[in-house]
């Protein structure tokens, strides 16, 4: 009986053995191949005094050893924690510490810990299981249609659950997982596209399909037969940015999926079906269910959620044992497909990647020289929204915006860093002298 | 032009160390797309995703060279 995603690989290197696996940096691996790889390095681990049930922290890199790592960990039974690359050392022992504090991992067949945005401050630690895995690929499988001809082409971090479930249905049906080291190099990108395959498929950001859009549009248009389908999710789309797509690759079905590290894989809507939607996520998946609470949010069930917060004491909004309720705002429409209309929380959106203010905030206050702060979120034309700091500065001391980022980017992920800083002489605060994010998001909509 | 160039990309991308002869490697992609909509506003000129090649974000020095062509082709 397979309970594991790797279990799935096993079986296609027994079945399918020449069929190719994983293209990565020049590297091409058939299931056989991957497979010998993984059980290899499982000795490896073994020999390191890696168990079952254990953690193990890694950056995951865009190269062939970190996939084997990953698959090695869980057909150990060990628990991955995949990490971003760029992950300053402090925060790595941060998380060490964390996950130890936890104690031993009593939770049921536990796969994953994804490190992710939390709102209050500190990244929360996602308890992820196999069967979660199993039932993320069993809805996208079906809901997207991945096939085993499907070349599935990943071009965005590992360590985050827009790119890594993509491994899920791609390996589950034994199709071909293609990696790409980032998205900056358009013409990698297009090199990839034009791996001899027609059952092509994606996963973009929004700010990866703005990218295309302004610099590329002519060239992508040249795979519009060829593009099987692209998923986007983790931010909001442009509706012209839909549209623009639906009419460069008219034949492609572009997926607007709602996801979260914690809810898992939820729903997913094909807007190149001649309605094109705005804000439109579909209709849940076959593991899930979406209900919308009395305030309005979304709140999830079904088995692809997670098993809880590495913290314990980490607070988890839920209803009952089995409803895990978002901070997201949505509705479901007449016909039971689900619209997003924003966050409940301060959490800022930039290009998918959650930040929340109060994080950089608690670090921009160690800035020697800044008395108050406040990070909010400006339009930006790629991205969507920018973090910007507002700074009240002691008398004599003056802004140094590259000093700055460069002490924030020592604590914090390099997309939690601001782009824009400017002095301020107060920051606005609430009677009971909270920090007023509101009126920051009024003088936001208004530019 | 180069230090008009450095002050512009210095202060949008605050991170980012513009004496670098590795600068492409320091960039990620919003980085990318960043010095190209500010050197094709700046200089009238059209940069697209295939002028955004490892040779021409080599360095700060390459960045010159690629706007100075653009704008001697344009002529």
């Amino acid at each position: 009986m397979r309970t594991k995603l790797v279990d799935y690989i096993a079986s296609h290197a027994l079945f399918q053995p020449d069929k190719l696996a994983l293209i990565c940096q020049g590297q091409k691996l058939t299931y056989k191949e991957l497979y010998n790889e993984i059980s290899s390095y499982v000795l490896k681990l073994k020999a390191q005094g890696i168990a079952a049930g254990q953690t193990y922290l890694f950056k995951f890199h865009a190269d062939v050893s970190c996939v084997v790592t990953y698959f090695a960990l869980h057909q150990i039974g060990a628990i991955a924690v995949p990490l971003e690359k760029s992950l300053p050392d402090e925060k790595i022992g941060e998380y060490e510490s964390r996950i130890s504090n936890h104690g031993p991992f009593d939770e049921t067949g536990l796969a994953d810990i994804l490190f992710t945005t939390g709102t209050t401050g500190q990244s929360k630690g996602v308890m992820i299981s196999h069967d979660t895995i199993l039932a993320d690929a069993e809805n996208l499988m079906i809901a997207q249609g991945f096939t085993s001809e499907t070349v599935f082409l990943i071009c965005g971090p590992l360590n985050h659950i827009g790119s890594l479930s993509k491994f899920y249905p791609t390996f589950m049906a034994g199709g071909t997982v293609m990696i790409i080291d980032g998205f900056k190099n358009q013409e990698d990108f297009y090199q990839a596209l034009d791996y001899p395959s027609c059952k092509l498929a994606t996963f973009l950001v929004p700010s990866s399909i703005r990218l295309l859009l302004l610099f590329s549009k002519d060239r992508l248009s040249q795979y519009k037969d060829k593009i099987d389908f692209i998923e986007t999710g983790a931010a909001a789309i442009s509706h012209a940015d839909m549209m623009a797509l639906c009419s460069i690759l008219p034949h492609t079905r572009l997926y607007n999926t709602y996801a979260s590290t914690e809810t898992g894989i939820i729903s997913t809507y094909n807007f190149n079906d001649g309605h094109c939607i705005p804000g439109c996520l579909g209709k849940p998946m076959k593991n899930s269910n979406i209900i919308i609470t009395e305030k309005g949010t979304i709140a999830c069930s079904g088995r692809t959620l997670m098993s809880g917060y590495v913290d314990l004491d980490m607070e988890v909004s839920r209803i009952g044992e089995n409803v895990l309720v978002t901070s997201d705002l949505g509705y479901l429409d007449e016909d039971g497909m689900l619209h997003l209309t924003g966050r409940e929380d301060d959490v800022i959106n930039v290009g998918g990647l959650k930040v929340e203010p109060s994080e950089v905030e608690d670090v921009a206050m160690a800035i020697p020289g800044i008395k108050d702060c406040i990070c909010i979120a400006v339009p930006h034309p790629i991205v969507g929204n920018t973090l910007k700091l507002l700074a009240v500065l002691e008398e004599g001391v003056e802004l140094d915006k590259r000093k700055w980022a460069r002490f924030l980017v020592k604590k914090l992920e390099s997309y939690k860093v601001p782009l824009l800083y400017e002095q301020v002489d107060a920051i606005k605060r609430t009677f009971n002298g909270k920090l007023d994010r509101k009126a920051y998001r009024i003088k936001k909509e208004r530019l | 032009m180069k230090e008009r160039i450095r002050f512009l990309l210095e202060d949008a991308l605050p991170l980012v160390d513009f004496d670098t002869d590795f600068l492409f490697s320091e960039l990620d992609s919003l980085g990318i797309a960043s010095i190209l909509m500010i050197l094709s506003e700046e200089y009238h000129i059209t940069l697209d995703g295939k002028d955004a090649t490892p040779r021409n974000f080599k360095s700060l020095d390459s960045l010159v060279s690629m706007v100075q062509k653009k704008m001697s082709d344009n002529k």
